[in-house]
């Protein structure tokens, strides 16, 4: 306890403000134009008409063609997917002798009837055209890349789009 | 004599802080960074294009064939490096430089390829069970850089 009487208590006086306040703001409109500049650059009017599927690294390209809307065959470590869909694991595939993926193949079949029964109703002729794009992992090897192939151009998918990640 | 005086200026005392009205700006940029930020993409996608000869299609691939001469090149992709074959012209294979392919020289022999034969713009590329998908991708870039726009994959 301090011997000091409480009227003496020592209180720091503010120095008075003057009327109008003035913010510095020149540090947050630096920030402000640094992050301008990096938007913009990364400023795209299209977006991506494409999703990606989970799970899976694309493999980097200097490819510059925009991607299609087409079906999507995943191949991602584990599974092989169709428009998201799991279809069969990637385990076992390269060790069968058929080169077809049995499993694949029906869903595919089964996909390209219904496009082609969506397109005979209509008369805009957005019926079957065979287009696919896969997106495989980037670590995957070409064994399975083929038979994943040689199963889209057996169900009738010839137009076959590898989608990558630009450079 | 007085330089400033002969200007027509007087000097006067500028206040220490002198203040620009950045409250448009501020108003602007709080509008346009959030519109920015939704429509900017940071994973741009694309694609490689491959096509096989399909039955609708023949009456065209026939007439394209006809017109120019088709010439086959393969590019075999193996473990141990690159191999180009191309009729009329013979290539020394490709050995990896250390853990890398050799890009540089297999630039050089696409490049070959390219003035031996101007009007054909077509390879085929052959690699083994093992080799990944990423090396592919990659072979395709440099094969469409240097001028062979319809890629094939042969199994």
């Amino acid at each position: 306890m301090t011997d000091q009487p409480i009227t003496k208590i020592n209180i720091v006086k503010r120095p008075r403000r003057s009327g109008n306040i003035t913010l510095k703001l020149t540090s947050m409109l630096d920030m402000f134009t640094i992050m301008l500049v990096f938007l913009l650059v990364n400023y795209d009017a299209e977006g991506n008409i494409i999703s990606v599927t989970k799970d899976l690294t694309l493999p980097e390209s200097s490819a510059t063609l925009r991607p299609r809307v087409a079906s999507v065959v995943g191949i991602t470590r584990d599974w092989l997917l169709v428009d998201g869909r799991p279809v069969r694991r990637i385990q076992g595939i390269t060790e069968a002798k058929e080169l077809l993926i049995e499993e694949l193949y029906d869903e595919l079949m089964r996909l390209r009837t219904v496009t082609e029964t969506i397109g005979g109703m209509g008369s805009g002729g957005h019926g079957f055209r065979g287009n696919i794009s896969i997106q495989g992992d980037r670590d995957i090897e070409f064994d399975l890349l083929k038979r994943i192939m040689l199963t889209c151009g057996q169900a009738g998918y010839n137009n076959m789009n590898l989608t990558v990640r630009q450079k | 004599m007085n330089l400033q005086k002969t200007l027509g200026r007087t000097m006067r005392h500028r206040s220490s802080d002198a203040e620009l009205t950045i409250t448009p700006i501020m108003n602007c940029f709080l509008i346009m960074v959030p519109f920015l930020l939704l429509t900017a993409s940071f994973v741009r996608l694309a694609m490689h294009d491959l096509s096989l000869p399909s039955l609708e299609r023949k009456p065209a691939t026939a007439q394209v064939s006809q017109s120019t001469p088709v010439v086959l090149n393969f590019l075999y992709i193996r473990e141990t490096g690159f191999e180009l074959r191309s009729p009329e012209l013979t290539f020394p294979a490709l050995p990896k430089r250390g853990t890398a392919f050799d890009w540089g020289s297999l630039a050089t022999q696409l490049q070959r390829i390219r003035t031996r034969y101007p009007e054909s713009d077509e390879i085929i590329i052959a690699p083994v069970n093992s080799i990944n998908y990423q090396t592919i991708i990659t072979v395709m870039d440099h094969c469409r850089e240097n001028g062979f726009s319809n890629i094939s994959i042969s199994g």
